[in-house]
C-alpha cells in the first residue's frame, strides 16, 4: 500500500514537472477601453499562432493611473501595460518599469518607431515602453462651407490667422453656422488640440526634461488673442466652451462647422459613419504659419522585475504587432500604425487623406512632464484655466501668470529628485 | 421594574457571552470597514505618500500645509454656501409635500411613491442623467423651453457660477426632496389627533394650530431631517463632479472634491487622508452641535 501510494506520488510528480516545464507562458496587459477592442484583435491573432498566450483587461482611462499605481505599491501589478504616452515620464521616474533599451535598439525598424512615443518613454537615457497605437491631432474642415464662404477649398489654412479668418467669414454665412468647433471642457482634448499652435511657432509650454513653465511667450498671448478674438466675434461654437468632447463629431457631422480641431482617428470615423461629409484635413499651424502636431495614443511598457519568460514573450508581441500584416490591420482598427515606414503598405486600402495625420507623425510632440493629470488632465487644473479664463473672459494677462505659478509650483513637488 | 406575582420569576439572565457573540460580526465589520481604514488614514495623513514610489513620515506637516491652503478653505466656503440655500429649497418643498399627503387617501400613497422615487436613484446616476437633461444641443431642458418659445437660444447654466449652483440645487431638491419629505411625513403622523381635536374646540385656526401644536410636537423630525440634510450637503461631491467638474474656473469645488483631487489628480494620498481627517472633525463637530438641539425634548422646552 505504501509503496504503491509512493509510486503514484512520484508519477503525480514527474507529470507535474514536465508540464511546468512545457507550460505555456501567459502575459497580461491592462489596457485602455478605448484601445481594448484592436488590442483584443492582435491578441487574438498572436495567441492562434504561438503557444504563448498575451491576455488584455480592460481599464478605463481615468482609472489607469490610480489602478495602476496600487496595483504596483500592493505588489499585485500586471506583467504590463498598454497606456496613455504622456504618463510614461511618471511611471519611468518611480522605477516601475522594465528597460526595454537594448531591445528597441535591437529592432531592424527601431529608426522607424513614432518618435514622440521613444522620447516620452526615455528617462535618463533608458527607453521604458514601445509605441503601440498612435494618433496624431489635426484640424478638419468642411470643404462645403468653404466654398459657401468663398474660400478655396483646396486650400487648407495655414495659420491660426487664416482659421481666424476662414472662421469669420464661415460664421458670416448665418443659420446657425459657426466657424470653428474645439474641445474647452476637457483637459485631454486641450492639450491634444492646442500645444501645437505653440510648437508650430517654435515654442513650449515646458521645457524639454518636463522641469521647468514656459507659458508666458509671445506665441501663447498670440494664439490666446486669436481664440479670444474669434469667441467675442461669435465664430466659435458655442457648445465649445462646455464641451468635453462627446458633442464635438456630431456638431461637424451636421455641417454647421467649418473647422473642428481633432484627430487623426476623424478621418476614417467621418468615412465611415458620416460619408455625405465633404472635408479636408490639415496639421495644426501656429499663430502666424508652420505646423505641429501632438502625438496621443498608447504605448506598451512592462513592469519592473517582469520574469525573464514573460519578456520574452512580450518582445515576441511586439515584434509580431510590428510586421506590417499587423500594422494593416492596427491601420484599419484605429487609424495609424506606430511604424513611421510603412505608408504604402498601411494605407493602400484607406482614404488618402489618413496620410495628412501619418506625414506630421514623425514631427508630432508630446509634452514630456512628470505631473501630466495635474498641469493638462484635470479640469480643475493650471492648462484647462488659463484656456477658459483667456479665451472665454478674456483675462489674457491674468491667466497667464496664474498658470505660470500653477506650472511652476506642481513641478517643484512632482519633479524626480 | 415591577413583576407581578403571577408570573414566574425570570429564572436567570441570559449569559453574557451569548450578547457578545450576537455583536461579534458587527464588530469585525465596524472594525474591518471603519476602524481600520481610519487608524490607516491616520497613519498615512503623517506621511508624504506618493501614489507611486517611495513614502516618508513627515510630521505634522501636511496639516501645518492645510492651515495655509488657500484652495481648501475656498472649498469650504463654498460647501457652506451651498449647504445653507440646498437645505432651505428642501425644506421649502419637502413640507408642503409633506402635508399634502399626510390625509387618508389612496392617491395620497400615489403622489407619496412618485415623490419618493428619485431617491432610489445613486447620487452619481441621477447626477449622470442631469448632465444630459441639461445639455444645450440635445438635451430635454433645451429642447422643451425652445419649443415653448421661453428662450430663443438654448441655456448653458454651468458655464457661469449662480447659474450652475442653481440647476445643482434644483437637482438636489428633486433626488433627495422625498427623502426629508417621509421623515417629516413621521413627524406629522406621530402628533396625537386629539391634541389637534382639543386645540379646535378651544377656537384655535388652522395656522396657530400649525404653529404651536403641530411644529413643536414634531421637532424632532424636523431636526433629524435638519441633521441629514446638512451632513449630507457638507459631504456633497457626486453632483459637482459630473455636472460641473468643479467650473466654472473651479468655483464649485467642495471640500469632499478638494479630497478627491489631492488624492487622484494630484496623487498626494497622504495630504488627502489628512484632508479628510480635518473634515471628519469638522462634521464630528457640526453634527454634535446639531445633535445637543435634538436632545432638548419638546417637553423641557
Amino acid at each position: 500500500m505504501k509503496k504503491w501510494m509512493l509510486m503514484t506520488t512520484a508519477i503525480a510528480a514527474t507529470g507535474l514537472m514536465a508540464m511546468s516545464s512545457a507550460r505555456a507562458e501567459e502575459l497580461n496587459l491592462w489596457v485602455r477601453t478605448s484601445s481594448a477592442g484592436v488590442l483584443e484583435k492582435l491578441v487574438d491573432l498572436y495567441n492562434a499562432s504561438h503557444d504563448d498566450k498575451v491576455v488584455v483587461t480592460p481599464i478605463t482611462a481615468e482609472q489607469m493611473v490610480p489602478k495602476l499605481g496600487t496595483s504596483i505599491a500592493a505588489g499585485a501589478a500586471p506583467d504590463g501595460a498598454v497606456l496613455d504616452l504622456i504618463y510614461l515620464p511618471t511611471f519611468a521616474a518611480t522605477d516601475s518599469l522594465e528597460d526595454m533599451t537594448d531591445f528597441i535598439k535591437g529592432l531592424p525598424y527601431a529608426d522607424a518607431l513614432s518618435p514622440s512615443h521613444i522620447r516620452s518613454a526615455t528617462y535618463e537615457g533608458k527607453v521604458y515602453g514601445v509605441p503601440a497605437l498612435p494618433d496624431a491631432s489635426i484640424i478638419a474642415y468642411n470643404k462645403d462651407l468653404f466654398t459657401a464662404a468663398g474660400l478655396d477649398p483646396e486650400k487648407a489654412p495655414a495659420s491660426l490667422a487664416e482659421i481666424a479668418e476662414d472662421a469669420k467669414k464661415i460664421t458670416a454665412l448665418g443659420n446657425d453656422t459657426y466657424g470653428l468647433f474645439f474641445v474647452a471642457s476637457s483637459g485631454s482634448w486641450l492639450v491634444y488640440d492646442f500645444t501645437p499652435h505653440i510648437w508650430a511657432a517654435g515654442a513650449d509650454v515646458l521645457s524639454e526634461d518636463g522641469r521647468t513653465a514656459t507659458i508666458d511667450t509671445p506665441a501663447m498671448r498670440a494664439t490666446l488673442a486669436a481664440y479670444n478674438d474669434m469667441w467675442t466675434s461669435g465664430s466659435i461654437h458655442p457648445t465649445s466652451r462646455s464641451g468635453v468632447g462627446n458633442d464635438a463629431v456630431a456638431a461637424f457631422a451636421s455641417g454647421k462647422v467649418g473647422i473642428l480641431m481633432t484627430g487623426s482617428y476623424i478621418v476614417n470615423l467621418l468615412t465611415s459613419q458620416y460619408p455625405d461629409v465633404n472635408f479636408g484635413v490639415a496639421p495644426i499651424p501656429g499663430p502666424e504659419g508652420g505646423a505641429s502636431s501632438f502625438a496621443g495614443g498608447d504605448t506598451l511598457a512592462l513592469m519592473k522585475g517582469i520574469s525573464p519568460e514573460k519578456k520574452a514573450v512580450a518582445e515576441s508581441f511586439i515584434d509580431f504587432y510590428m510586421q506590417p500584416e499587423q500594422q494593416i490591420l492596427i491601420t484599419a482598427e484605429s487609424g495609424m500604425p506606430p511604424r513611421t515606414d510603412l505608408a504604402d503598405e498601411a494605407y493602400a486600402d484607406f482614404d488618402p487623406r489618413n496620410l495628412i495625420a501619418y506625414d506630421i507623425l514623425a514631427s508630432a510632440r508630446t509634452p514630456y512632464t512628470f505631473a501630466s493629470d495635474e498641469l493638462f488632465v484635470a479640469r480643475t487644473g493650471p492648462w484647462v484655466n488659463l484656456l477658459q479664463t483667456a479665451i472665454f473672459d478674456g483675462d489674457i494677462d491674468g491667466a497667464i501668470s496664474a498658470a505660470q505659478e500653477g506650472f511652476t509650483k506642481i513641478p517643484e513637488r512632482t519633479n524626480p529628485k | 421594574m415591577t413583576v407581578s406575582i403571577e408570573q414566574p420569576a425570570i429564572r436567570q439572565e441570559p449569559h453574557q457571552w451569548l450578547g457578545a457573540a450576537f455583536i461579534v460580526p458587527s464588530l469585525i465589520m465596524i472594525g474591518l470597514f471603519f476602524f481600520v481604514p481610519l487608524i490607516m488614514t491616520v497613519w498615512m495623513s503623517l506621511h508624504d505618500w506618493p501614489l507611486l514610489g517611495q513614502s516618508s513620515f513627515i510630521g505634522l506637516d501636511n496639516f501645518i500645509e492645510i492651515a495655509g491652503d488657500r484652495q481648501l478653505w475656498n472649498s469650504v466656503g463654498f460647501t457652506m454656501l451651498y449647504t445653507v440655500p440646498v437645505t432651505l429649497a428642501l425644506f421649502a418643498v419637502a413640507f408642503p409635500l409633506a402635508i399634502l399627503i399626510d390625509r387618508p387617501l389612496r392617491a395620497a400613497g400615489f403622489f407619496r411613491t412618485i415623490f419618493f422615487m428619485p431617491v432610489v436613484i445613486g447620487f452619481g446616476a441621477a447626477s449622470t442623467l442631469w448632465m444630459w437633461l441639461l445639455n444645450p444641443d440635445s438635451g430635454v431642458f433645451a429642447q422643451l423651453l425652445k419649443s415653448l418659445h421661453l428662450v430663443t437660444a438654448a441655456p448653458r447654466p454651468i458655464e457661469s457660477f449662480w447659474p450652475a449652483l442653481g440647476v445643482i440645487i434644483l437637482m438636489v431638491v428633486w433626488k433627495s426632496a422625498g427623502f426629508t419629505m417621509v421623515i417629516l411625513l413621521t413627524g406629522l403622523q406621530s402628533v396625537p389627533a386629539e391634541v389637534i381635536e382639543a386645540a379646535k374646540i378651544d377656537g384655535a385656526n388652522a395656522r396657530s394650530r400649525f404653529r404651536n401644536i403641530t411644529l413643536p410636537l414634531m421637532r424632532n423630525s424636523l431636526l433629524l431631517a435638519l441633521v441629514l440634510n446638512v451632513t449630507s450637503s457638507m459631504l456633497a461631491f457626486d453632483q459637482f463632479f459630473v455636472i460641473t467638474w468643479g467650473g466654472p474656473q473651479n468655483s464649485t469645488i467642495t471640500a469632499v472634491f478638494q479630497i478627491y483631487l489631492a488624492s487622484f489628480s494630484s496623487y498626494r494620498l497622504g495630504y488627502g487622508s489628512a484632508l479628510s481627517l480635518v473634515l471628519l472633525v469638522v462634521l464630528v463637530a457640526i453634527s454634535s452641535i446639531q445633535l445637543t438641539f435634538l436632545k432638548v425634548r419638546p417637553e423641557e422646552s
